[in-house]
């Protein structure tokens, strides 16, 4: 006696996989942070390289309570700290920039000073990238070698050097 | 005139719903590959620069959460959830391990604008005496116009 198998078709059933899809999506769009990944970088001196930095020798950023600046004492604006250091490292290019910022200023006002300080080599280059000013021996100037930002114990540590306070 | 003869086939309108599939996964697939753990949720008002470098990807993180949040201090290696701690010597003991771990180690720094600089200067002053070396402090894209 023939018995004829019925053929049963073999199917994935995809019905679902819209739903599927578009559960995963909204689980990756809400989970998923647009978060900030990018930053200002700096470099910590490791203490065997550290220079001795005499005041006298560099050029001190002060940033003041309610986001003013004094730069070597003098009052001004945030616009006018970068042309005064070029004058200053046109005559000594090697001069260290010290970066102080009162313990009761806002971080956001060390942070646009900072940016304005690092932002040097944008300014004194022209589109081309070729530097727009030269140093009293002749060689381009382009940005600020050092930029030093003391902690309030350092600050502390020199002035007690120093016999200060 | 009556122009239509016999019964009136009504168009039917359809959405082409073929290519739903593609762009679902499409999306997926851009989701799965951009996803990215957030270390430190606290919500902040990041301060805003013109120079940017992207931060490596698992470097340390130390938070310092906005003023009316009590300027809280939390720190993540950057694989597990950051952690607040409560002393400076913490903050210390924490960069101290990661430095021991590895000496080029990276550590970001996550403050509000609004944050006192005496907290951050706290948190850079752990950092130098725990001889870390590369500092990336987290910002916002300044736009031209507040160039």
């Amino acid at each position: 006696m023939n018995i004829k198998k019925k053929e049963i078709a073999s199917e994935i059933f995809t019905g679902s996989m819209a739903d599927i899809s578009f559960l995963l999506i909204i689980y990756f769009m809400i989970t998923s942070a647009f978060s900030a990944t990018r930053g200002l970088d700096f470099a910590l001196p490791e203490e065997t390289d550290t220079p001795e930095i005499k005041q006298e020798d560099s050029i001190e950023v002060h940033v003041l309570p309610g986001g003013g600046i004094e730069v070597d004492k003098k009052s001004m604006p945030v616009e006018g700290v970068l042309p005064y250091i070029l004058e200053k490292l046109q005559e000594n290019p090697d001069k260290p920039v010290i970066l102080r910022t009162d313990p009761e200023a806002n971080y956001g006002d060390m942070i646009s000073v900072f940016d304005r300080l690092r932002r040097a080599p944008e300014e004194w280059t022209d589109d081309q990238g070729n530097p727009l000013y030269k140093d009293v021996n002749g060689k381009p100037l382009t940005e600020i070698k050092t930029i030093s930002i003391p902690t309030q114990r350092e600050i502390e540590n020199i002035w007690q050097l120093l016999g200060v306070g | 005139m009556a122009l239509i003869r016999g019964r009136d086939r009504g168009t039917g309108a359809q959405i082409f719903t073929a290519s739903m599939a593609d762009i679902v996964f499409l999306l997926i697939v851009f989701f799965v590959l951009t996803y990215k753990v957030e270390v430190d949720k606290t919500q902040m008002n990041l301060p805003e620069t013109w120079i940017r470098k992207k931060v490596p990807e698992k470097a340390a993180v130390i938070s310092i959460s906005p003023p009316a949040q009590g300027s809280t201090i939390r720190v993540s290696t950057g694989e597990e959830m950051a952690l607040p701690v409560s002393t400076i010597e913490e903050v210390i003991t924490f960069a101290s391990t990661e430095v021991a771990k590895n000496p080029d180690r990276e550590f970001i720094l996550k403050a509000d604008e609004n944050v006192q600089y005496a907290r951050v200067d706290e948190v850079l002053d752990a950092l130098k005496q725990s001889k870390a070396k590369f500092i990336f402090l987290l910002s916002e894209q300044l736009t031209a116009d507040q160039k």
